[in-house]
């Protein structure tokens, strides 16, 4: 088991070297220092940023360098915002977008499973069909629209026409859970659904109903094509009720891909969704990222690159190991 | 390798899906469009700019409200007048002012100066009328809020009812104000109507052929700058199947040779190609997206309104990360294929290996290069839409993402036209792709799951 995550990670190093480089590379081909201060900037402005980030130095040594940074996430200080250190706007940037990516992933994974166990087990009928075109119908149109129609109708418009229910706010995020400094020293722990309702909920209901057509259909799928398997004619030849067959047989052995494409959103708990954070104005990862490039924020841009991949390659090597967890048939060699 | 698939058995289910043939016909009108568009050049970029009517005229055949009905008459009215004013005062000829008024077919009216002048006075006239009303209304109104207020405050247990009115001679009051508010809406209605006349002789509709276009440009409304959705939605249909078809061309054909030759050849070639794949693969999507918009930025891709070349930074994105998905299907098809009977038989008569694999292997794989053509053409245009919005997408002329992008700020003023022509033209299209796609897979590859 252990030999097997090793040799996983031992793979993924030259994937994770490669990222890098290619990400260094792309980040260089437009002079950084150039892109931040203008086309002019002043000899002793230019020294001063290229010594900050070593770009005087040749691409390899920067390279060598960048790397050996990357475990203790030491990326040096914002060009933009002075005096805060990336890593310092890193760990900031993660509270805000996890309080809305893992309800999201959360209800997104459970309703689609159940609205799609409900479309296996009437397969083939009205009820199936209008489920799976509902589905396509879904995936037709744009996140943007479902985005930008969500945030008038969810939180715009009730207020403008000042109805007594308007529970959420248009945009903004506020901390709902956490450590509060007290007045005279000390802190307390506080917590506050009613904020995480405002802020939160409706990127969360957006962000599910833009999942749930795609993992209805793929869900769909797999727990139709495990009903054609020869256990399931084997259960139902000894009288085994559907119901029975449906839930104990035929979910179990369904639910090996489906974890594994759970597993595969999972990266996207971290690098949040950055068009939900840019709408709804959430400081989280994503937004952080894009602010950063908007104001050719260099050192921030080439650390939030490295940590989003690492992430990503983790998760990566996460599904392998779960997939052969939970399920014995793939071997671990 | 087409004439191939043309006897397949594939190709038979496929024609006999009823749906899929449908949606293929509705793909067929859209290239149809965008032909008409890209090669005819029956829309140019330059007239989806032009201004065609008032900022935010609503579309679909719908009436404004009386106040934009009023203002916009009033903008009819405004712009004519400041004109024949300047040319008073320099003393010009007032004709080449007039023409820049001209809303494309929509020209002010050939009229003597003195006579517009005459026609702007009635206007004006008319529109102080309209003015007043607006203004009773709104007092009747505010009188119809406070009664409201006055009512709701009886339900309240903190209030004293005492000074309040009672609530019969309220409810009694609020009718008679509904109905004088309904009668005073009828008379602005009758004023308005009565300016539209004036202002369609200072500015009347064309006719004819010039008619039926100006209807064209303004059966959907207008945007924040007055110029026509309905062209842009559909100039932006040459652009989306421009992107679509481009960039599944490329990724198709990158995927295929990388594919094929890494499941073929084994060895370092696999290694070599596998690395690749699992390399783009662990790049956040988005991420990429934000490090090409960096990259990008400033350089002459970025700047350009050369049509062509302003997509380079969009195509590359795609393409950079596109290919991925179709290389892995590809090299699991050409695994399973080279071991087949045929291949043993052709290498054992001894063909060359490029010759069996472009002869032999890959025709057998060329359902998912179709398949797989359909699916990134809908992630294309899907995610131009995103692109656009991140700052890297279509620049110079119209498209359905910079619709979308711009839909915010119209969707705050309550004006929905342009977000709602683009998103339905645009599900439409990738509607019917999804379908196809889901036919084919179903035709060609029944095992498959999604």
């Amino acid at each position: 088991m252990w030999a097997y995550v090793l040799r996983k990670l031992l793979y993924n190093i030259p994937v994770y070297f490669g990222i890098i480089l290619l990400m260094m590379a792309a980040l260089r081909v437009n002079d950084p220092v150039n892109n931040y201060l203008g086309k002019h900037p002043t000899p002793e402005q230019r020294l001063a940023l290229e010594k900050d980030m070593g770009l005087d130095q040749p691409f390899i040594v920067q390279y060598v360098m960048f790397i050996a940074h990357i475990p203790l996430l030491d990326f040096g200080d914002s060009w933009k915002y002075e005096g805060t250190t990336v890593r310092e706007r890193l760990i900031r940037a993660v509270p805000p977008s996890l309080s809305f990516t893992v309800p999201t992933l959360l209800a997104a994974a459970m309703i689609s499973i159940v609205v799609s166990l409900v479309s296996a087990y009437y397969r083939g009928r009205p009820v199936d069909k209008t489920l799976m075109i509902l589905a396509v119908l879904g995936m037709s149109v744009s996140y943007l629209v479902y985005i930008i129609l969500g945030q008038f109708f969810g939180a715009f418009w009730p207020r403008e026409a000042q109805w007594s229910l308007a529970p959420f706010a248009i945009s903004g995020y506020e901390p709902w859970i956490g450590m509060k400094d007290v007045e005279g020293g000390g802190s307390a722990f506080f917590f506050s659904p009613t904020t995480w309702v405002t802020y939160c909920l409706l990127p969360v209901i957006v962000g599910v109903i833009v999942a749930m057509g795609y993992d209805t259909r793929f869900y769909r799928a797999v727990m139709v094509e495990e009903c054609t398997k020869d256990y399931i004619i084997t259960a139902l030849a000894k009288g085994a009720t559907k119901r029975k067959i449906m839930f104990v047989h035929m979910l179990k052995n369904a639910l090996i891909p489906i974890v594994t494409r759970v597993m595969t959103t999972l990266p996207f708990l971290i690098t949040g969704s950055i068009l939900l954070e840019m709408f709804f104005n959430i400081p989280g990862m994503g937004k952080t990222l894009i602010t950063a490039i908007n104001d050719n924020d260099f050192p921030m841009i080439q650390g939030f690159v490295a940590v989003f991949a690492a992430v990503m390659i983790l998760t990566i090597i996460l599904t392998d190991v779960i997939y052969a967890l939970v399920d014995p048939r793939v071997r671990l060699s | 390798m087409i004439k191939r698939l043309a006897k397949s058995r594939g190709l038979r289910r496929f024609m006999r899906s009823k749906i899929a043939m449908a949606a293929l016909a509705v793909i067929g009108l859209y290239f149809a469009i965008a032909i008409l568009v890209g090669v005819f050049r029956v829309i140019t970029p330059a007239d989806a700019t032009v201004r065609v009517l008032p900022s935010r005229y609503p579309g679909f055949l719908q009436t404004p409200t009386l106040d934009k009905r009023f203002e916009v008459a009033q903008w009819f009215i405004d712009r004519v007048e400041t004109k024949l004013n300047f040319a008073e005062r320099r003393k010009t000829d007032v004709r080449p002012l007039l023409d820049e008024l001209a809303l494309v077919e929509r020209t002010v009216a050939e009229l003597p100066p003195e006579r517009l002048r005459q026609l702007i006075d009635e206007a004006w006239e008319v529109s102080d009328e309209a003015g007043e009303g607006f203004d009773l209304r709104d007092d009747l109104l505010d009188d119809l809020d406070d009664a409201t207020r006055e009512l709701a405050s009886h339900r309240d247990p903190d209030t004293d009812t005492a000074t309040l009115r009672p609530v019969e001679e309220l409810r009694a009051f609020i009718q008679g104000k509904r109905a004088e508010v309904q009668a005073s809406s009828g008379e602005i209605d009758s004023a308005l109507t009565r300016l539209e006349a004036v202002v369609l002789r200072i500015q009347p509709l064309p006719t004819g052929w010039a008619g039926m276009k100006y209807t064209f440009r303004t059966f959907l409304g207008s945007d924040y700058g007055g110029s026509s959705i309905s062209i842009n939605a559909f100039y932006s249909i040459k652009v989306a199947f421009q992107v679509g078809i481009v960039t599944a061309t490329i990724c198709v054909f990158i995927g295929t040779v990388l594919g094929a030759a890494a499941a073929f050849f084994g060895g370092w070639v696999d290694h070599t190609v596998m690395w690749l794949v699992s390399t783009m693969s662990s790049i956040p999507y988005l991420v990429l997206l934000a490090v090409l918009v960096y990259m990008f930025r400033g350089t002459y891709f970025d700047t350009t309104s050369n049509p062509f070349l302003s997509l380079v930074p969009l195509y590359t994105a795609f393409c950079l990360t596109f290919w991925v998905g179709t290389c892995r299907v590809i090299r699991g098809e050409v695994l399973k294929i080279k071991e087949l009977e045929y291949v043993q038989a052709a290498t054992s008569i001894g063909f060359g290996r490029f010759y069996i694999l472009l002869r032999h292997v890959v025709p057998n794989a060329t359902h998912l290069m179709f398949i797989n053509f359909s699916l990134l053409v809908i992630g294309a245009i899907k995610s131009e839409v995103i692109l656009t919005f991140l700052g890297l997408g279509v620049k110079g002329q119209p498209s359905w993402g910079r619709m979308i992008a711009n839909g915010q700020q119209e969707v705050i003023n309550f004006a929905f036209w342009e977000i709602g022509s683009a998103t339905v033209l645009m599900f439409g299209l990738v509607l019917v792709f999804n379908i196809v796609s889901d036919a084919l897979q179903d035709a060609f590859d029944p095992k498959h799951v999604t």
